[in-house]
């Protein structure tokens, strides 16, 4: 909710930065999307066929078996976004409000679900159950599981598995900023424990529904899953599908526009549910007033039951990635026996060529989230202020952003950002580690935005205006007032932002600088050549080195930040 | 109507056809010698960076070794085939690629038939039989190297008698028991495939011996990886791969063997200049093929990736293969028509995915 007068510093950041703003997501954003999506109804625009205007490409999709599969990403996805709810919300709460042992590496466990590409727990998933795979090697005959898993229910498994941490997230966000008050209100007034869950529930929806529709829209967007898993399953995906559009060759750029269109049109449904869900409603709850916890404790049973309950989930979606993914880097011969060699590792140890990706990597990733967190926040604020058409457009916008895959996204740069006219000018971006992190920070940016819209929407202006009443000035006081609030998700954002860009591949494989491939070229490059294992081997190492950089981010968070800082952010934990 | 965002047709496109012919005479005006014109004018100017597109697993030792030997500054960009040639694609009316170094010829057909490869030019060097099968007519694009496709892999202590012919593969003996890649994932497949049509006579007696396949239970993975870790695990008896993976996998896995059935198809490993790049840029590109040529070029070759594209039979007549590399006596190779089999890459492909793979 705005007031009138109120005359903050981010207010007038915000109205100074707007332009600025909206420069950047039309660069960034906007005109890379849009100079691909014309390629659908223009192809010869640029240059990739004769028709200056056709709807043929378009009618194309609604067609035969991509029609087909696109059918098939959208309840797939929806399946998976509402799966990752239901187990992302308990979890949430159980980290957040209650006393359950060990509940600290379940945030750690969902960062460590994040951090893994999609297609790395989809190969572990293969590799476990397909036929004379490891489960039938130790003796495990379950054709029924491989039937089961090699098909749609493994597709939504891993999926709703992905959109889980998403949901963790942004629930506990919200959660952990929502005061005791709520809940003994709704006791004392007679609710029992249902009752008090339906009001917390109802208060936590904006996080809820952002949930869903992050979730719904990384889902439809997928490519490790539906070019692993799903593709093994025979259960094509749209972006399966759109993706052999620009692989086959000659690529069909205005074909995989058409499935591209289809694609961001399909996150219209998440939004309007949303939107319908919260129109009118204010849930600025997190003030100066807002009230510590009285975590639960939980009995002995509740807790062994929650105990299996995660423990489960970090056996599906860690525990069989990891041995899939740690088994093949330890065998040296193809997989053909279980002998364990160290052979990959050395050979990696004794590639100096490893390091430079890495560090390239490493450099991407700290730049590019940095500025992605700083237009996060800026965006989530937009979004959780007012709602405006311009605030409609940009939510549409960033949600639209999320569901395209980062394919098209890259291949929107090269057409935007290689035009002969900007050449003739002197403006040669393309194949440049400015327009690759550019790029990163562009493909981050709607997750990232959507991700602190839930603490954002929690921000009150009393906030602000208690440490100007004190004497603060704007700055001071938004740093003394606001920042620290909200500086443990920012600090998550910009892990999230950093881990999604170090290990980042299909941007980083259409933009990257010649000479300067970032790690995930690297290690695709080694998959490709036959050396699988090594391959394998540099996505431990590198999965390894991206958790020691969260764990060296949040332990400086723990010794730097201000004990203040630590207790009221623990409130708005991202 | 004029388009805003692409390069005039009669500006930049012809210039670099009109510098291409000129440099494309000074290259042939040089046969018989081992210094070329065209290689005297990239060292005359002050070098320009040299930006190469490749998919070869020795491509990061050749660059290096060709800087150390000319000064020539090379920026590599070392991606899978399938990137690189979106790259190509998305970026043809503003390329900023020097030249192309991947596999198999289809690829190169395509984009010479879209103009964007520099025709009429190759270095002077003395092919060997299988290079001369490869060279194209036009000389758009230069072999360096040829695998097969597709190599059939076995594991010689389960499979004591492998199949002969390929009409073996059909018949209930090998039910569920043959792997090979899927084409729209895999760029070698594509030829194999097309090689296959090509010496049955034609597309839809190729699609009825794959459909034979599909019905005795043939099993498609993405790449060769998968395809030989599915036959290292016992899920499949037959791999149908590229040659190089083949016995890459060979030397790792002692029990693997590796055997060809006739007709296997070649599969070149070459490189295309950029038609529309600069005269600097095609001369340095020009010298760079003349290195790759050069025995220290392809001593580069055949070590820089030992286990991988290393284990390639060479095209020319001064080079032999590497020991490991099966004696091709006895065997038959066809090479395919790029020209013809190109131009339906994408039509066969859809047609596999949708008839065979899923």
């Amino acid at each position: 909710m705005s007031r009138p007068g109120w005359n903050s510093l981010t207010d007038r950041l915000t109205r100074a930065g707007r332009p600025l703003f909206w420069m950047i997501v039309a660069g960034a954003i906007l005109a890379p999307c849009a100079c691909f999506m014309a390629l659908a109804v223009s192809p010869r625009l640029f240059d990739q066929g004769p028709q200056w205007f056709t709807l043929q490409y378009l009618r194309g999709v609604l067609s035969g078996g991509v029609a087909h599969a696109l059918a098939d990403s959208m309840w797939v996805s929806a399946v998976a976004a509402v799966m990752g709810a239901a187990i992302g919300f308990p979890m949430a709460w159980l980290v957040c409000r209650t006393t359950m042992p060990g509940r600290r590496f379940i945030r750690g466990g969902m960062w460590l679900v994040l951090l893994l590409p999609s297609w790395l727990p989809a190969l572990g998933w293969v590799r476990l159950v397909q036929p004379d795979g490891v489960m039938y090697r130790i003796g495990l005959d379950l054709p029924v599981v491989t039937h089961l898993i090699l098909g749609p229910f493994g597709v939504v498994l891993l999926l709703g598995l992905r959109c889980v941490p998403f949901a963790f997230l942004a629930v506990s966000a919200a959660l952990a900023g929502l005061g005791q008050e709520f809940e003994d209100a709704a006791r004392v007034h007679g609710a029992g424990r249902l009752g008090s869950l339906r009001v917390v529930a109802h208060i936590l929806a904006p996080a809820i529904w952002s949930a869903l529709a992050i979730g719904f829209a990384e889902s439809v967007s997928d490519f490790g899953v539906a070019a692993t898993l799903a593709y093994s399953a025979h259960f094509p995906l749209a972006t399966y599908q759109l993706y052999s559009a620009i692989d086959n060759f000659p690529p069909s750029f205005p074909a995989a526009a058409a499935m591209g269109w289809l694609l961001v049109g399909s996150v219209a449904i998440p939004l309007a549910l949303q939107a319908k869900a919260l129109r009118g409603r204010s849930y600025a709850v997190l003030s100066g007033r807002t009230r510590p916890l009285n975590p639960v404790v939980m009995s002995r049973r509740a807790t062994f039951g929650a105990a299996a309950g995660v423990s489960a989930f970090a056996f599906v979606a860690l525990g069989i990635p990891g041995l899939g993914a740690v088994s093949g880097s330890l065998l040296a011969d193809f997989g053909s026996s279980f002998r364990v060699s160290f052979a990959n590792y050395d050979a990696i140890i004794h590639n100096p060529t490893l390091i430079g990706p890495i560090d390239r990597s490493l450099v991407y990733g700290i730049v590019a989230a940095t500025v992605t967190v700083v237009a996060g926040f800026v965006a989530a604020r937009m979004l959780a202020r007012t709602r405006t058409k311009a605030t409609r457009t940009l939510d549409m916008l960033l949600l639209a952003a999320v569901a395209l895959p980062s394919v098209v996204f890259a291949a929107g740069y090269i057409f935007a950002y290689n035009l002969p006219f900007m050449s003739k000018i002197g403006i040669d971006l393309y194949q440049t580690t400015t327009l690759l992190v550019v790029a990163y920070i562009a493909s981050s940016l709607p997750t990232n935005a959507r991700i602190l819209f839930g603490s954002v929407s929690q921000l009150q202006p009393s906030l602000h205006d208690a440490a100007r009443a004190h004497g603060s000035g704007p700055v001071r006081a938004w740093g003394r007032g606001v920042l620290p609030a909200i500086s443990r998700p920012l600090v998550m954002a910009w892990l999230l932002t950093f881990c999604a860009v170090f290990l980042e591949l299909p941007i980083s494989q259409l933009l990257y600088a010649p000479s300067s491939p970032p790690i995930s070229v690297a290690i695709q490059d080694n998959l490709g050549n036959y050396h699988y294992g090594i391959g394998i081997a540099q996505a431990v190492v590198s999965v390894i080195l991206a958790l020691l950089a969260v764990g060296v981010v949040l332990g400086a968070y723990r010794l730097l930040a201000p004990a203040g800082w630590r207790r009221i952010g623990a409130l708005t934990r991202g | 109507m004029v388009n805003l965002f692409s390069s005039a047709p009669g500006g930049r496109r012809l210039a670099g056809v009109a510098l291409a012919a000129a440099a494309s005479a000074v290259g042939l005006a040089a046969c018989g010698g081992t210094t070329t014109k065209a290689a005297s004018a990239a060292s005359a100017a002050t070098p320009v960076p040299l930006v190469v597109y490749s998919a070869q697993g020795y491509d990061s030792a050749e660059t290096k070794a060709f800087q150390a030997a000319t000064g020539i500054p090379v920026k590599l960009d070392d991606n899978s085939t399938g990137p690189l040639l979106t790259q190509i694609e998305a970026s043809k009316n503003n390329p900023n690629w020097g030249l192309l170094w991947v596999d198999g010829a289809t690829a190169f057909a395509s984009l010479d038939q879209q103009g964007l490869l520099l025709k009429g030019w190759e270095p002077s060097v003395s092919w060997d039989t299988l290079g001369t099968q490869s060279v194209p007519s036009d000389k758009s694009y230069v072999p360096t190297g040829v695998t097969l496709m597709a190599a059939m892999v076995y594991d010689s202590t389960k499979v004591a008698n492998p199949p002969t012919a390929w009409s073996q593969l059909t018949q209930t003996q090998w039910k569920g028991a043959v792997g090979m890649n899927d084409p729209s994932q895999s760029g070698p497949t594509y030829p194999f495939i097309a090689g296959m049509m090509n010496s049955l006579g034609g597309v839809s007696q190729g699609e009825a011996y794959f459909t034979a396949l599909k019905a005795n239970g043939l099993v498609v993975h993405p790449t060769n990886g998968p395809t030989l870790q599915a036959l290292t695990s016992g899920a499949i008896k037959l791999a149908l791969v590229q040659s190089s993976a083949g016995i890459g996998a060979e030397a790792t896995d002692s029990s693997l063997k590796v055997a060809y059935l006739n007709p296997v198809t070649l599969l070149p490993s070459a490189i295309g200049i950029d038609s529309k790049a600069s005269p600097q840029v095609q001369a340095e590109a020009k010298r760079f093929v003349e290195f790759v040529m050069s025995a220290a070029g392809q001593h580069v070759m055949q070590t820089g990736d030992p286990t991988g594209d290393s284990l390639y039979y060479p095209v020319l007549s001064s080079v032999s293969p590497l020991s490991v590399l099966p004696s091709l006596a006895g065997v038959k190779t066809q090479t395919i028509n790029p020209y013809t089999w190109g131009a339906q890459e994408a039509t066969i492909n859809n047609w596999f995915d949708s008839n065979i793979v899923q």
